[in-house]
């Protein structure tokens, strides 16, 4: 390993992204270091602990923890296929393993070599056996198969938030979408393209009942990226005119709007931004959430690479409001030419004054920085995020103390916020905290993104006034309807943590009519407005918008399980309940679909639900437990079919203790160990 | 003082009591595995969900009150934990209801399924809060039928610990205490989820001489002491209440002992002095008490080699060999900084008797860690000093003794250390006509001496300490010595009494009362009223402190 200057150059440029702290630039520098020698050696760890001033213990914790960081080379060409629910059902394991084949490697053989974990190979870490992601949920990434001429490697990943346009694979940098799986031209064209997916226009016109304001240039003819572009269109007007405003006011016109994040949380930006006190001592951060990926998820992505200056303006003008003098924007690892772009964009936008110091002459300086997740789904709830921007394992924290508007990045008062949620606030300052609360429903203001996905004709995301569509309108008229002869089973409509709604359930909804009265009508899934409230009072969410459509086609246990492996890979481990739980619930159901189900599994499965849900230090815990909980109350059939087996005697103790002392050459000599160096005897 | 409603009752707590700790002292303990007193809390481990509420509060935001005039309690529906809050004004607090309960056995049943069945080899059963937990909350009988997640065992962390990763719970008890307390981060998590387990990072050990503590905390057997490691039952061990005797720190500890043989030594808690925690050094410096080659009785010289004689015999010997040298200058003593109270006094009362007029006591200074361990490496060097037997320098007159014995000016030495760690040598030392030493080991002194008399070592005696800062503490005897060896004080008071006769001391309480009624510093104290705790003695400045703690030092609330 040779760090040339020209690499140490970059590295201590990137460390400058960190004034606070210099930990910070740990997932930055084995960033770096992957992309320059491959993989993370040993060295890499001693090197990066070294420069930042850590213990190699600070480094390995990271690297073991966030999975696209790898301890051994991959092959020349990496593919990532996306292994997630609405990949899965659009063939997704198929396509590893069509894949596999096309590049040489044994996939049979690596299904068969049940290393690692089993064993207690301390090895384990290292495995290259692919298969064990899926049956046991390798530990901190995804064993990465190679081929034995190492050109190519293959990992399952998780959703890549493209759900919409399953299944999907990246190849090195590249992303590509719709691999089908029985088109092997397509997946040679994908092995050997030098064109990204991602970064290649597209364009398609809005469907007539969408109102495009967040993702009004979205697949835009004659749009890019480009900040010229941004200009032409009326680019960054609003920060000239939020600059001129009192901050209070801009905050009371976000809280007039009645906005509501759109990362899945659904809390009122108003309010959160009034914690933040307008003579706080502290300096006050405000962060980006960019790491979507709530599985069936899909629409930060196209700002990211389509219109990144529509969210530098959005970030630009809340730092202002907020008194933030230093953003960071929190983007998942697997954009990394989202990445990219906004990088560019930001130089675009710090060459042209609207970032940097004394923005357009307002006194006002704000620095904004990309910082760059690793492959860990938890980086996308607020506290494990900022852990994770301080350079360490994204381990949530406990609410109290450490609300992020009080305690948040390096113990200070922090904004998070969503990528649609601070685009939504250029809006907001354009036309008016009143006005954009005319768009929507009263407490459900404004447009939000819907994304879909599954088993419809048109999958994609769509922009609409919230609670202005149905379910029913939108996957009927909308996504084009079901696939031929096929009929609706279920719906997640709001990430695949949302509870599922199951055809021709009926529901209850409270409603204020024209005369101001409420008034209870019932109605069925496809009457369901979709809006925050109404999908709340149907017991599920709109959390992230991502809607996930099932027809009859699907096996209701094959789909929990699929989530199941989901939360049990992206559990940050920190808590019991969540830690245990979710890969219990995951081995639950990989032993029904497997045949081994016993009688008593689908109330196990409820009852170890029950246990986590509201018992955990994050929300994850809720989002871990609310699928198997609404699955298995509402397709009880279908899990009672898998559980037909009798409950067996309980298990014999694994090994008995006499063979234990004889394998651990147990000592019961008094003195017989040496304890290892000491200080001098005392002789009295 | 704040009002807290715990289970239905109303009781006041100081303005910045933990909930969790409130309900300890009102007598309802709350399971924890990840919470520690002394330590941040991640709030991780789940176990001490409690219910909790506070005032409800009217339209004119004021508190509504009930019927009995206290306010009523709006009880959040999601259980809380109880480990990282502090309690407030109004707040309600239960702690076994059926929600509570059904957390508790929830999170038991969770921390089982990927547990080993090891109870039965496992060192920590008897002290294992998972098994005392489990008997309590958990479930007989298991609901998990799938592969456990196998985890490395029998891992050597550093040179004294030994790790079981199967059996750790993840309360990141241990990564706290390296980072927060030892200023040494080499514990830490890798992978992630389920298979998340405690290491080091290959290049690093965990080396540090803190490391045991971390198997104290360990509230599992994850942790074991290599040294301790399947010697003994805890349940077989006899605890003794003491101090340590390395250092000038004195740390509190709690001496683990079974049929005359000493297993381990732990730290006890005592915030004025080492808080939790005592260095590994210290702890494991025992080994020496059980010695083959302990004296197992007093020995004189007979010819060449020493002989071992009854005690009249070598008392009498010693007073002999004494009285010839009494009140001239031909006789010098080097008494140590490392007896106890009691036994200083007594020596300064024999020097007295003999007229002795040099003395000293010889220094141990070391690095100062910046953790407990200070510069002085004696246990009683206030002790010394208070008592007269050493001056504002300890060791000062020293080079004048190794001088007069060089020149042979001194012919006889009363010697309480080995005399050739203080400064005279060896064939200076075979030129004295006559050496009385006291000691439990041989040394290079003992091999020339003319009578040794074989004493106690610290796990063997009773007797108190003064620590650097002025904290009297009392050792306490957890075995007994081997052999004939006697008491320090016992074999001193024989020696005075057959140097100048009758002194009316019988029992080591007959000395401390003595010592109160000569030094005013002990005025009003005995050995039973400096408690398990110790008493501040002197202030900083040597002078007696004000004491208010003589008579009943105040217990503090127990540790995790
Ligand atoms: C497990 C979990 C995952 C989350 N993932 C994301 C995410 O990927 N993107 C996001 O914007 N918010 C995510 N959130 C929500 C954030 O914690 C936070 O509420 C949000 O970023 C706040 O921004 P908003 O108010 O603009 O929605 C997640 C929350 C949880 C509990
Ligand atoms: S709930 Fe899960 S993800 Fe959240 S802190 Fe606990 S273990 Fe981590
Ligand atoms: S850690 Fe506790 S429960 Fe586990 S094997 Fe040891 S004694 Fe038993
Ligand atoms: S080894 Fe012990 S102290 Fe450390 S995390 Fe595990 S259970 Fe806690
Ligand atoms: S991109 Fe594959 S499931 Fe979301
Ligand atoms: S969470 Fe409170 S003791 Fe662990």
């Amino acid at each position: 390993m040779t760090i040339t200057p020209e690499f140490e150059a970059q590295i201590d440029e990137v460390i400058t992204h960190y004034p606070v702290s210099k930990r910070s630039a740990s997932l930055p520098l084995l960033h770096l270091f992957q992309e320059k020698f491959g993989f993370i050696s040993d060295e890499a760890i001693a090197w990066i602990a070294n420069k930042l001033e850590l213990q190699p213990i600070n480094i390995l914790e990271l690297v073991t923890f966030y999975p696209m960081f790898r301890r051994s080379p991959a092959g020349q060409t990496h593919i990532r296929v996306c292994r997630t629910l609405s990949c899965a059902m659009g063939g997704s394991y198929e396509l590893r393993d069509k894949i596999a084949n096309a590049c040489g490697i044994d996939i049979e053989k690596w299904k068969a070599n049940f290393a690692g974990r089993e064993t207690g190979d301390e090895e384990h870490t290292h495995s290259t056996d692919l298969e064990q992601h899926h049956v046991h949920n390798a530990g901190h990434g995804n064993p990465i198969a190679v081929s034995a001429d190492g050109k190519y490697s293959i990992e399952f990943v998780e959703c890549l938030a493209s759900c919409g346009t399953a299944p999907v694979a990246m190849v090195n940098d590249n992303f590509y979408e719709r691999v089908d799986p029985d088109k092997p031209d397509r997946i040679a064209e994908i092995l050997e393209s030098r064109e990204s997916d991602a970064t290649k226009p597209k364009i398609r016109p809005p469907h007539p009942k969408e109102k495009r304001v967040v993702f009004a240039n979205i697949d835009r003819e004659g749009w890019s990226n480009d900040i010229e572009t941004y200009l032409l269109y009326g680019g960054y007007q609003e920060l000239k005119k939020a600059l001129t405003m009192p901050r209070t006011e801009i905050v009371d016109e976000v809280k007039k709007s009645g906005l509501r994040g759109r990362g899945g949380a659904g809390f009122s930006c108003g309010m959160k931004w009034g914690f933040i006190k307008p003579d706080e001592k502290k300096p006050v951060y405000l962060i980006c959430n960019a790491d979507e990926s709530e599985p069936g998820t899909f629409k930060d992505r196209y700002i990211i690479h389509q219109d990144p200056h529509q969210l530098l303006e959005g970030m630009i003008i809340s730092c202002y409001a907020v008194n933030a003098r230093l953003a960071y924007i929190y983007i998942r690892g697997e954009f990394p030419e989202g990445a990219q772009i906004l990088e560019k964009a930001l130089a675009q936008a710090r060459a042209k004054g609207f970032l940097g110091k004394n923005i357009l002459g307002s006194g006002f300086d704000c620095e904004i920085y990309v910082h760059r997740g690793a492959g860990a789904y938890i980086c996308g709830e607020e506290t494990g995020l900022i852990e994770s921007l301080e350079g360490k394992r994204a381990y949530p924290r406990i609410k109290p103390p450490y609300f992020p508007a009080v305690l948040g990045l390096y113990q200070s008062p922090t904004i998070v916020n969503n990528v649609e949620t601070l685009c939504d606030i250029k809006h907001i300052v354009k036309m008016g905290g009143v006005e954009y609360a005319k768009l929507g429903k009263p407490n459900n203001t404004g447009t939000r993104i819907l994304c879909v996905s599954g088993d419809v004709t048109r999958p994609g995301y769509y922009e609409l006034e919230v609670g202005a569509v149905t379910m029913g309108e939108l996957i009927n008229d909308i996504c084009g309807g079901l696939k031929p002869g096929r009929k609706l089973k279920a719906v997640i409509p709001g990430g695949s943590s949302a509870k599922v709604l199951k055809a021709g359930e009926k529901y209850k909804l409270k409603e204020k009519q024209a005369d101001g009265l409420m008034a209870e009508r019932e109605i069925t899934l496809e009457d369901i407005p979709m809006d925050f409230d109404s999908l709340a009072a149907c017991g599920s969410m709109a959390g992230s918008g991502g809607v996930i459509v099932m027809d009859d086609s699907r096996d209701m246990v094959e789909t929990l399980n699929n989530i199941n492996e989901f939360y049990a890979h992206e559990s940050c481990g920190q808590c019991t309940p969540c830690r245990e739980g979710s890969l219990w619930m995951k081995k639950i159901t990989d032993r029904m679909i497997a045949g081994g189900g016993v009688e008593r599994d689908p109330a196990v499965l409820k009852s170890v639900a029950d246990n986590i849900a509201g018992r955990t230090i994050c929300a994850f815990g809720e989002a871990c437990s609310w699928p198997t909980q609404s699955f298995v109350a509402k397709f009880k059939e279908e899990f009672d079919n898998y559980a037909k087996k009798p409950v067996p005697p309980p298990m014999p103790p694994e090994y008995n203790p006499d063979e234990l002392i004889a394998k651990e050459k147990i000592e019961t000599v008094p003195g017989a160990r040496n304890g290892g160096v000491m200080a001098p005897a005392a002789t009295k | 003082m704040v009002n807290v409603q715990i289970d239905g009752v109303w009781m006041q707590f100081p303005k910045g009591t933990r909930m969790i700790e409130a309900c300890t002292q009102a007598g309802k303990f709350i399971p924890r595995y990840c919470y520690h007193p002394k330590l941040s809390s991640p709030g991780n481990c789940r176990m001490c969900l409690i219910e909790m509420g506070m005032p409800k509060m009217g339209p004119d935001r004021k508190p509504v009150l009930g019927a009995d005039g206290k306010p009523e309690i709006a009880w959040i529906p999601r259980p809380q934990i109880s480990c990282a809050q502090d309690i407030a004004e109004g707040m309600g607090i239960r702690t076994s209801s059926p929600m509570v309960e059904d957390c508790r056995k929830g999170v038991m049943e969770f921390l089982l399924i990927n547990h080993p069945l090891d109870c039965p080899i496992c060192d920590q059963a008897g002290e294992c809060r998972l098994q005392e937990f489990s008997v309590e909350y958990g479930n007989a009988q298991s609901r998990f039928l799938d592969q456990k997640v196998k985890k490395p065992k029998n891992v050597e962390l550093g040179p004294r610990v030994t790790l079981d990763a199967e059996r750790c719970v993840l309360c990141s008890r241990c990564i706290r205490f390296m980072k927060e307390v030892a200023n040494d981060d080499v514990l830490g998590f890798v992978d992630r989820g389920s298979f998340s387990t405690i290491a080091c990072h290959p290049d690093r050990q965990l080396d540090s001489n803190y490391s045991l503590n971390t198997v104290d905390i360990c509230p599992v057997g994850a942790l074991t002491s290599s040294d301790f490691r399947f010697k003994m039952r805890v349940w077989f061990l006899k605890e003794t209440k003491s101090i340590d005797v390395n250092d000038g720190l004195g740390c509190n500890i709690t001496i683990g002992s079974r049929e005359n043989i000493i297993y381990r030594i732990t730290p006890r808690e005592n915030n004025d002095v080492n808080s939790c925690w005592m260095p590994d050094s210290h702890r494991l410096n025992f080994k020496y008490l059980h010695n083959e080659r302990r004296f197992l009785g007093p020995q004189i010289k007979t010819g060449s080699s020493l002989a071992p004689v009854e005690w009249p015999v070598a008392i009498n010997r010693a007073a002999e060999q004494l009285k010839k040298y009494a009140l001239t200058s031909s006789l010098a003593m080097i008494a140590s900084a490392r007896m106890t109270n009691e036994e200083l006094f007594l020596v300064g009362r024999l020097a007295k008797a003999l007229g002795i007029q040099k003395f000293d006591v010889l220094p141990r200074v070391g690095e100062a860690d910046g953790i407990l361990i200070p510069a002085d490496r004696n246990s009683n060097t206030s002790g010394a000093k208070l008592l007269g037997l050493t001056g504002e320098r300890p060791g000062a007159r020293l080079p004048e003794i190794a001088e007069g014995v060089r020149t042979g000016a001194i012919k006889a030495l009363l010697c309480f250390e080995d005399a050739t760690r203080c400064g005279i040598s060896e064939t200076d030392l075979a030129k004295l006509e006559s050496i009385v030493t006291m000691d439990i080991l041989p040394n290079k002194t003992t091999a020339l001496a003319s009578v040794v008399l074989a004493s106690s070592g610290f796990a063997e005696k009773r007797g108190s300490l003064i620590n650097i800062n002025g904290r009297l503490q009392r050792l306490n005897r957890a075995i007994s010595a081997p052999g004939e060896a006697r008491d320090d004080w016992e074999i001193l008071r024989d020696l005075i009494q057959a140097v100048s006769g009758s002194n009316g001391i019988y029992m080591i309480e007959d000395v401390f009362k003595q010592m109160a009624e000569e030094v005013s510093a002990f005025a009003g104290l005995s050995l039973s009223k400096i408690g398990d705790l110790g008493v501040q003695l002197l202030s900083g400045d040597g002078k007696a402190a004000e004491r208010l703690d003589a008579d009943q030092p105040v217990a503090k609330t127990p540790t995790a």
